[in-house]
């Protein structure tokens, strides 16, 4: 038996032999909510314009980004069935490797593919999509890597995953990732499964997490799009890493209801995408008020993130759409090897060069380390209280993650609402000192913008060289105002009209001969699969 | 005279952690004593190693934090409870507050 075979039923037996005379584990309460999620707000389905098809795109459909497999769908150039069959073709010789999904729904993805093309409607129509493992799939087992859902099966779509179908997307596959949405994907026990597609042969390298099934089903040409979940940098993390283009909306924007929590003030969901304009159509269905979701109505309008993602020519020169400044922190050139601070050197330059953009230099208040440090430890909280009954029935349910969720329980009340506080200071330290003279703020990393739920969008900006792999992916995030995801777009959409670096993809990985184990590195010996251990787990859990 | 928590000894530090865990109903026995490969769950002794090292970093440092008053300000201690209300989410009363949404 592999680890990944490992199932909640193997586990209920060694807890039994472990754990002799315990409670018996219970099953899943039985639900009863309402019957169906909300598939979609009222208002007319968002309009993709036709694009310039790469000849890449147009040789190999995998290739294609959703605009390009929308404009090449709609032009009859291309048919549904043989879209998601080439994307089908690549899981079953790739995956292996890769180990980006940890299911794939091949039947029923044919079966919607061939009724897209003979009467298919909707934005998405026919596009093959991969979902994150803790979005509600109805029917489709839905574990989130974890003991606790192994054999959960939702009786109803999560509300992004609804809205998809609805504008005709094909769900090809579950993603893999970090046990309920911690850490890079691993088994629930640790055992490191998804690979960073550009280092196929480098177990090691870091593919991002936890949304890192998604982002290697995109950039290993398995899925044309994909989404997952962020609360502590789980859609830009691995967006970054493999070289694609992640939209973490504001809190509220999108719908989290049938998600899996991890911790309700931070939870977020969003596309993993291959450029900007994708990141926006992706976010166009997803995004609007939901009633089983609270926190996105009384909010402002979705704005047209499409056109937002399309770039604006003046004369045949790439500008901004709107005059926007861009603020660098004091942070943004240092702490990181002198590769990626030429990256970012370059990619200022570049900014800078676009007519309309503004690089300016911006401070961090003094108490900015705490603010973001310790102070994100209060979401810990809250993924205590809702798997609390979990926790009481075998905390060996949480495997290698369990950690986290036991430190929930050791801030007091008081301090949980202290934390309250400091985000309420802490975002208007951000919006009236840091952002007071910026319209964008340059991340260093996602937590600040992700204790605010404020907006952030990540972007690749060229590669570098780590150890014996000649080319990894570099990527930086925007951050805007509540509600501002447009303005970041924008950005977005003139950064990729002038460079190249989001039209590059992996070369396929080799295949490994019958019988090998995956190693640390292709050129090493043969040993055990890299594992995190509960500390790391911890350490680095979003 | 303030107190210290770095004072506490290991032994008090694991009954607090032991005893905390009770009253949440959960069963620190049901861990392994050795390492488990098969569900990777921590051992009792990672488990209460992990909580110590939490408990002397984290509450001691968000309980000490308060908004602070102008500089100079008397009673500051007082005047603190006005500033800084909490909000769980922040970004969302932004725009219910129509304050900076841009928009």
């Amino acid at each position: 038996m592999t680890d990944r075979e490992l199932n909640r039923r193997v586990f209920l037996q060694r807890s039994a032999a472990v754990a002799a005379g315990t409670a018996a584990l219970t099953t899943l309460p039985a639900w009863a909510g309402p019957a169906t999620a909300e598939a979609s707000p009222s208002r007319r389905p968002p309009l993709v314009p036709d694009v310039d098809v790469r000849p890449a795109a147009k040789a190999d459909p995998t290739e294609a980004t959703v605009a390009e497999a929308i404009t090449l769908l709609r032009r009859r150039s291309l048919r549904a069935t043989d879209l998601v069959e080439a994307h089908l073709d690549r899981i079953a010789k790739f995956d292996s490797v890769y180990q980006a999904f940890n299911a794939v729904t091949a039947d029923s993805a044919r079966a919607q593919a061939r009724a897209a093309d003979r009467h298919g409607s909707g934005t998405l129509n026919g596009i093959p999509l991969c979902i994150k493992d803790n979005y509600y799939t109805a029917g489709v087992a839905t574990t989130a890597n974890s003991f606790i859902y192994e054999s959960f099966v939702p009786p109803y779509d999560a509300t992004s995953v609804a809205r998809l179908k609805a504008a005709g997307g094909i769900v090809i596959g579950k993603g893999q990732m970090g046990p309920l949405a911690t850490t890079r994907a691993t088994t629930p026990n640790g055992t490191i499964t998804t690979v960073n597609a550009w280092t196929p042969g480098t177990v090691s390298i870091d593919p991002g997490g936890s949304s890192t099934g998604p982002a290697c089903s995109v950039a290993g040409r398995m899925a044309t799009s994909s989404i997952g979940t962020q609360t502590g940098g789980s859609i830009v993390n691995p967006s970054n890493q493999q070289n694609l283009t992640g939209l973490k909306p504001t809190m509220g924007r999108t719908s989290i209801y049938g998600v899996i929590p991890l911790s309700y003030t931070r939870d977020h969901s969003g596309p993993l995408a291959r450029d900007a304009l994708d990141a926006a159509i992706m976010m166009t269905i997803m995004a609007g008020p939901d009633r089983n979701d609270p926190r996105t109505l009384g909010l402002p309008a979705v704005p047209d993130l499409i056109s937002s993602a399309l770039p604006v020519r003046r004369h045949g020169k790439v500008v901004l759409r709107r005059p926007t400044t861009i603020g660098v922190p004091p942070d943004f050139l240092t702490g990181v090897s002198a590769d990626v601070a030429a990256l970012r050197r370059a990619f200022l330059d570049t900014l800078d060069a676009i007519p309309g953009a503004t690089v300016v230099h911006v401070g961090y208040p003094a108490d900015w380390d705490l603010m973001t440090g310790t102070f994100n430890n209060v979401r810990l909280s809250e993924r205590t209280e809702p798997f609390l009954p979990f926790l009481k029935e075998d905390p060996k349910l949480f495997g290698v993650s369990l950690l986290s969720w036991l430190q929930g329980l050791f801030l007091s009340g008081d301090e949980w609402i202290t934390g309250q506080r400091a985000k309420n200071h802490l975002l208007r330290e951000v919006l009236d000192g840091v952002m007071s003279g910026c319209d964008v703020l340059l991340q260093t990393g996602p937590v600040p913008f992700d204790i605010l739920g404020l907006p952030e969008l990540a972007l690749p900006i060229g590669f570098t060289a780590i150890g014996a792999e000649p080319k990894v992916p570099s990527g930086t995030i925007l951050g805007g105002r509540p509600y501002e995801e447009d303005r970041l777009l924008e950005v977005a959409a003139a950064y990729q009209a002038v460079t190249s670096w989001h039209t590059q993809r992996p070369a396929d990985p080799t295949l490994p001969s019958a019988g090998a184990k995956r190693t640390e590195s292709a050129a090493a010996p043969a040993a055990e699969p890299l594992r995190l251990t509960a500390e790391e787990a911890a350490t680095l859990s979003a | 005279m303030a107190v210290d928590p770095s004072a506490l000894t290991i032994d008090q530090l694991n009954t607090f952690i032991a005893s905390r865990l009770v009253l949440s109903g959960i069963d620190l026995s049901l861990l392994p004593t050795a390492p488990d490969p098969v569900t990777g769950a921590p051992t009792q002794a990672q488990v209460l190693s992990s909580l110590r090292s939490f408990v002397l970093s984290n509450p001691v440092v968000i309980n000490a934090w308060r908004p602070s008053p102008p500089a100079g300000t008397a009673d500051a201690t007082i005047l603190s409870q006005e500033l800084s209300p909490p909000l769980e989410y922040p970004s969302i009363t932004e725009a219910w507050t129509g304050e900076r949404t841009g928009r």
